[in-house]
């Protein structure tokens, strides 16, 4: 496997044209303070014009960069006559008449569509030193224009911070469309939805396998709520785990070897252990109280969970090893649907107040917590983007439940509307 | 089931009887005091023919057992009533016990019959943790049901969590309607 992803590692490295220092390293956390001045230039044919090609490519682009909170965009009404001129290497760029604008970074592209292949070129410059610092050509078909407008983005990312963006990565949700609770798939920004279940009954709370593209879920399709596992792109699917009573809160450990869950054979819903092949390994808590939602540490040694052992459900936090339980919040009446931000020690929750629940962040050793989403709505069902930099969640005004995307922060607040009414229990793939 | 015949029988009777009195009486109304003696002939007859017809061999036997066993599960179906539950409690009211005593008197009466305790919460909370307590309200409900003589292994339990409100408004009375364990008469 490491040696696997050694290979993969080196690859990208030979396909990007040009290897420079980084710019800068940024946190994306603080986006208002650090925004980087970039102008965005559309992507230019370089032989015949395919406006809608360019259009749907530049419209994606900008939406994640913006989503990224990392950019402030130079107005294109104010581009100067480089900005149509498609030579794209550093000798063909008139820097100064970026630099007159303002910029610190310079984002320019050309595109081909042969039949149906599409070919896009993009660079990042640094328009202060007229550097470049990132290159890359794209291949693909007609259809993939968004693929590699998401894939770009995340390379913008990763260049810029030193962690790869998760715009090119997928959303699993829960959608009601058929009048049932199916499972779907879709980009980040909504497009490209499909269904991936036809159970017909109520299909609950999936999660991703960080390491391959196979989901979990629990569905109610053989009358009891047992946990079920689909490969997505074979669509091969099996009941993974059905105990007498509740399978429920499926999640896979980090490396994803295993799944905790909660069961209720034992005729209390307790946490366990399970291989991805349906073996128990482990009972993790022993206590007549409700023991749910478990959320794995990124070492994969800890587990964050809903449990109403002093009364009130609140969150705590498991050790595997030695099955210690440490409780983690202690303000508010009802807090739920923890969930460990894969890249530190933060856990993002949801809390009921006043039958309205926002969302809150916390340090997994219980301070500065912080509220990030405010109002009326219900926010709950928050998941970490797999780099940790966003969060998605369900959204519930009152007149049903739809998706939503922000910034770690609770910045950025946007509603993914392609994912429909009636939307709920979002889970983010790991990088495909 | 002997008691069963009998009371037919008592019950054929008794519904004769009160045909012959209704035709008695018919000499009290002034206006048509002809027509009564051919009506007392036939009511004379009938009662001979009911005699033969209830007369006790092992099919009525078992056909009754079958139709009180049916009759018994029709009662069951039809009385069995849902119980209701206070914001995150598992724990029975007052009235959700009185209730449970009458499903229990059906139960008992309906021995063939197995039954499916379905726990409900109302939407607010956390989707999963719900799930959990709406097991313990079908959970509640059985154990209590068990504890007045019903088979435990006649109650299999599932819970919905939040997924299936009865009620849809946003308000007490909705999630109050919607906290509940419901009885299901199952194969």
């Amino acid at each position: 496997m490491k040696i696997l992803l050694r290979l993969f590692v080196a690859v990208v490295l030979t396909f990007v044209f040009v290897c420079p220092t980084l710019a800068s390293r940024i946190e994306i956390s603080s986006p208002g303070q650090q925004a980087i001045p970039l102008a965005l230039n559309s992507i230019l044919p370089i032989t015949a014009a395919h406006a809608e090609v360019a259009a749907e490519f530049n419209r994606v682009l900008e939406y994640d960069l913006e989503l990224s909170g990392l950019f402030r965009f130079i107005d294109p009404a104010s581009f100067l006559s480089d900005a149509r001129r498609p030579g794209l290497q550093r000798s063909d760029v008139n820097f100064p008449q970026w630099r007159v604008l303002g910029t610190e970074l310079l984002i320019k592209g050309g595109y081909q569509l042969s039949g149906d292949q599409l070919t896009v070129d993009m660079r990042l410059y640094d328009v202060t030193s007229q550097r470049l610092l990132t290159g890359r050509r794209y291949v693909g078909q007609r259809s993939d224009v968004r693929k590699i407008a998401h894939t770009f983005a995340d390379q913008v990312l990763e260049q810029l911070t030193g962690e790869s963006g998760p715009f090119a990565t997928k959303v699993a949700y829960i959608s009601e469309q058929t009048g049932n609770k199916e499972l779907y798939l879709m980009d980040i920004d909504g497009h490209g939805a499909v269904r991936l279940t036809d159970h017909r009954s109520i299909v609950l709370n999936p999660d991703f396998s960080s390491r391959s593209k196979e989901l979990i879920f629990t569905s109610y399709r053989q009358e009891n709520p047992d946990l079920f596992r689909k490969e997505v792109y074979t669509g091969q699917e099996s009941r993974l785990s059905f105990q007498l009573g509740l399978n429920i809160s499926g999640r896979y450990s980090p490396d994803g070897r295993q799944i905790a869950l909660t069961l209720s054979k034992d005729g209390n819903a307790e946490l366990y252990l399970m291989g991805t092949n349906g073996t128990l390994l482990k009972r993790l808590t022993n206590h007549y109280a409700i023991d749910v939602d478990p959320s794995w540490s990124p070492d994969g040694n800890r587990i964050a969970f809903v449990s109403d052992r002093l009364g009130n459900p609140h969150i705590f936090i498991v050790d595997i090893h030695t099955r210690e339980v440490r409780r983690l919040t202690y303000d508010g009446r009802y807090n739920a649907t923890p969930a460990w931000n894969p890249k530190n020690e933060r856990i993002v929750f949801s809390r009921m107040e006043d039958g309205t629940f926002n969302l809150f962040t916390i340090n997994v050793d219980g301070t500065e917590e912080r509220q990030i989403t405010f109002g009326p709505a219900s926010k709950e069902h928050p998941r970490w983007s797999p780099d940790g930099r966003f969060l998605v969640y369900s959204h519930d005004d009152g007149r049903g439940k739809t998706l939503w995307m922000m910034r770690a922060d609770g910045s950025g607040a946007r509603r993914i509307a392609a994912a429909g009414d009636r939307a709920s229990h979002p889970a983010w793939s790991g990088r495909w | 089931m002997k008691s069963l015949s009998v009371v037919r029988f008592l019950v054929i009777g008794f519904a004769f009887t009160l045909l012959a009195v209704g035709c008695a009486k018919q000499p009290v109304v002034e206006e048509t005091p002809v027509p009564a003696q051919p009506r007392q002939e036939v009511v004379v007859e009938q009662p001979v023919r009911a005699v033969q017809e209830t007369s006790i061999t092992d099919t009525t036997v078992a056909t009754t057992a079958e139709e009180a066993a049916a009759e018994a599960r029709r009662a069951a179906a039809s009385g069995l009533q849902r119980i209701h539950f206070e914001f995150d409690r598992s724990d029975l009211t007052e009235k959700a016990k009185g209730i449970l005593v009458n499903n229990a008197g059906l139960l008992r009466a309906a021995p063939q019959v197995n039954i499916l305790i379905e726990g409900h919460t109302d939407e607010r909370g956390s989707d999963e943790y719900n799930l959990a307590l709406g097991e313990r309200r079908a959970i509640a409900a059985r154990n209590f049901l068990a504890s007045l003589g019903v088979a435990a292994d006649r109650l299999r339990i599932i819970s919905y969590g939040e997924e299936m409100p009865m009620a849809l408004e946003r308000n007490e009375q909705a999630w109050e309607k919607n906290r509940r364990a419901e009885f299901k008469i199952s194969r």
